[in-house]
């Protein structure tokens, strides 16, 4: 069985027999491991300003209101705060050159890490540790850590090629090694004809391709992925698990990968984390060593994929309960 | 695209069948700048002013007023061609040009700025947006009385007036189009590192620029509807709205009529060859064109 069930970096392990063995296993595995990347114990919640006039309500997230919440909501009159946790005290702890994918309900936080990873959102408590240290937030932002969004987030002002060029322009790179670095990822993604194509001309595929050879383009230490193919039909979206693939073992970057999408999951990562929405916290890891490309019709993966979906469901039946 | 291919066609065809020399390069010139002088649209434009001069024409035949209340087509030539003689037309469009390029400038710098501190600071820029659409609906001819007392009888006078009609246009497009930049370009720009003046240079202003651009059309509009009343009623003893006062002193309505022609064309040229083509080309880079196509 090329299946190993860990959860090495959280205390909620359970298991039989080899209970001892494994965690001898663990103490080797923490003593010779600094990680990339380590998310140690963040929090994180949001505060949300209700108001209520006439009947109407303002929210400016709903999706992270519970319904109890809403409740509240519905019988208010008047303005009030309420704070909704996010994150509890997620520990994650990423190796170099890892591909790990994240995957969870909606609403269970999993962009809002990636989020705080990027940079992007700072936690309440915890604290970012790249290679055993701390992080110092109050830095400008680095370009270690590049975000693929779910939309491309490309700029229609620029073509394709000054889009890739992007980050290298902000970072005062000179013209001709800017156009020469651009040109090796845009091949990369194989788009070397369509360099000169303006945004709205590529297709949403394309679209992605591009916005990931501009995160490549930066030489970022981790690539982090907000669902990136989420918008794209079934056989763009297999032809780009492919590629990106290729673009792990040719490159070698260390990628986190986040998705609701559990045949992505399994496909893509060499480890799988499954976020619950009802702990606000990881529930449990796969770790996933069969070599890719991987076949998603095999029965390994098959396994794999029914002990996912298990977590999952109970954390769907928690919340139908609530 | 496949336009413009057509007409190379028909060159070429016609250049095989050894057809007049001049006809084929008037073919050729007409593919090159098809999507500025199309042939349909010049024939529906001159067919438009031939039934306008027709009809205007045909009232003054009628002779409800007497010719010189209602000139015909005939004499208002000869007054443009009077006024361009004596060069008064001509020194009275730079003047006005002179002043509307003035006045506008210094809308947008200082509304490009006020706009950028109203997004910089929160309160400011909520106080200052009422304040703003206030006075951007506040008409401009009613800044004048103010301007004469304040300023005087002279070029800054005018130059007030129309700073004044058109700045709030440019301070409010400015506000609205730097905030309502989509988050996702400032987050993911941010992500590669740009912050402070690049996230402004390289991010902010070319995700405006689409509005940007419908306000300073709006703000041009305003200024030059201002500068010709503050140009009547402001005597400098030059410009189109004094050649419009002068002959409203002195009865020639053909000289009214001329100038009108004159301001008309003005605008019209404006707005089409620099705004219109510069929204065109914006939309066009963005892909914001796809439905008209």
């Amino acid at each position: 069985m090329t299946l190993i069930e860990t959860s090495p970096y959280t205390n909620k392990i359970k298991n039989g027999s080899s209970h001892q063995e494994r965690q001898e296993q663990q103490k080797q595995e923490t003593l010779d491991f600094i990680p990339a990347l380590h998310v140690k114990d963040v929090y994180k919640s949001f505060d949300y300003k209700i108001s209520k006039n006439n009947g109407s309500s303002k929210i400016t997230n709903y999706d992270h209101i519970s319904s109890e919440q809403q409740q509240l909501l519905s019988n208010s009159t008047r303005s009030f705060r309420t704070s909704h946790e996010v994150l509890n005290g997620v520990d994650l702890k990423i190796r170099e050159g890892e591909f790990v994918t994240i995957v969870g309900p909606s609403g269970c936080g999993k962009s809002t890490l990636l989020n705080i990873i990027a940079e992007l959102d700072k936690p309440d408590s915890g604290s970012l540790l790249i290679r055993g240290t701390v992080n110092d937030i109050n830095n400008a932002l680095s370009t270690k850590r590049i975000m693929i969004f779910q939309e491309s987030a490309l700029f229609p002002w620029l073509n394709v090629q000054e889009n890739v060029e992007f980050g290298l322009r902000i970072a005062k790179v000179h013209k001709e090694r800017r156009r020469q670095i651009a040109d090796k990822y845009i091949e990369m993604v194989g788009l070397s004809k369509f360099s000169e194509s303006l945004v709205y001309q590529l297709s949403g595929g394309m679209k992605q391709r591009v916005a990931i050879a501009r995160a490549l383009a930066i030489e970022p230490e981790v690539l982090l992925m907000d669902e990136p193919f989420a918008a794209l039909d079934v056989q763009t979206r297999d032809l780009l698990h492919e590629e990106l693939v290729g673009i792990h073992k040719t490159t070698g970057k260390t990628i986190l990968f986040v998705t609701h999408n559990i045949n992505e999951a399994i496909l893509l990562g060499d480890r799988v984390i499954v976020l619950s929405s009802v702990l606000k916290d990881i529930k449990k890891e796969f770790q996933i060593d069969i070599p890719r490309p991987r076949d998603p019709e095999s029965p390994e993966l098959y396994e794999i994929k029914k002990q996912v979906l298990r977590e999952f469901e109970g954390d769907l039946q928690i919340a139908k309960r609530k | 695209m496949l336009k413009e291919n057509d007409n190379d066609n028909s060159a070429a065809t016609l250049a095989t069948t050894s057809s007049g020399a001049g006809k084929r390069s008037s073919l050729r010139n007409e593919g090159r700048k098809k999507y500025r002088f199309d042939t349909t649209d010049v024939a529906n434009v001159a067919l438009f002013l031939a039934v306008f001069v027709g009809l205007w024409q045909l009232v003054t035949l009628l002779e409800l007023w007497p010719k010189t209340l209602l000139p015909p087509p005939a004499q208002v030539a000869i007054s443009i061609s009077e006024l361009i003689t004596n060069n008064s037309l001509i020194i009275g469009i730079a003047t006005s040009l002179w002043r509307l390029a003035a006045g506008f400038a210094i809308s947008i710098a200082v509304g490009g700025v006020v706009g950028l501190a109203m997004v910089k600071f929160q309160g400011f820029g909520k106080t200052m947006s009422s304040f703003a659409v206030g006075l951007l609906t506040f008409p401009s001819i009613a800044w004048i009385p103010f301007s004469i007392l304040l300023i005087g009888f002279n070029d800054f006078g005018i130059l007030f007036v129309v700073v004044m009609a058109s700045v709030f246009s440019v301070m409010i497009s400015t506000y609205g189009a730097i905030r309502n930049v989509p988050l996702i370009y400032i987050r993911a720009s941010k992500n590669m590192g740009a912050h402070g003046f690049a996230l402004f240079r390289h991010v902010m202003i070319p995700a405006a620029t689409p509005s940007l651009i419908g306000g300073i059309r709006q703000a041009w509009s305003f200024a030059w509807h201002a500068l010709i009343g503050a140009e009547m009623l402001i005597t400098t003893l030059s410009g189109l709205g004094y050649i419009l006062a002068v002959g409203r002193e002195f009865n020639d309505m053909s000289q009214i009529i001329a100038v009108m022609i004159t301001i008309f064309a003005i605008g019209l040229l404006f707005d089409r060859i620099i705004f219109l083509r510069l929204e065109e080309k914006v939309r066009s880079r963005w892909g914001l064109n796809q439905h008209a196509e």
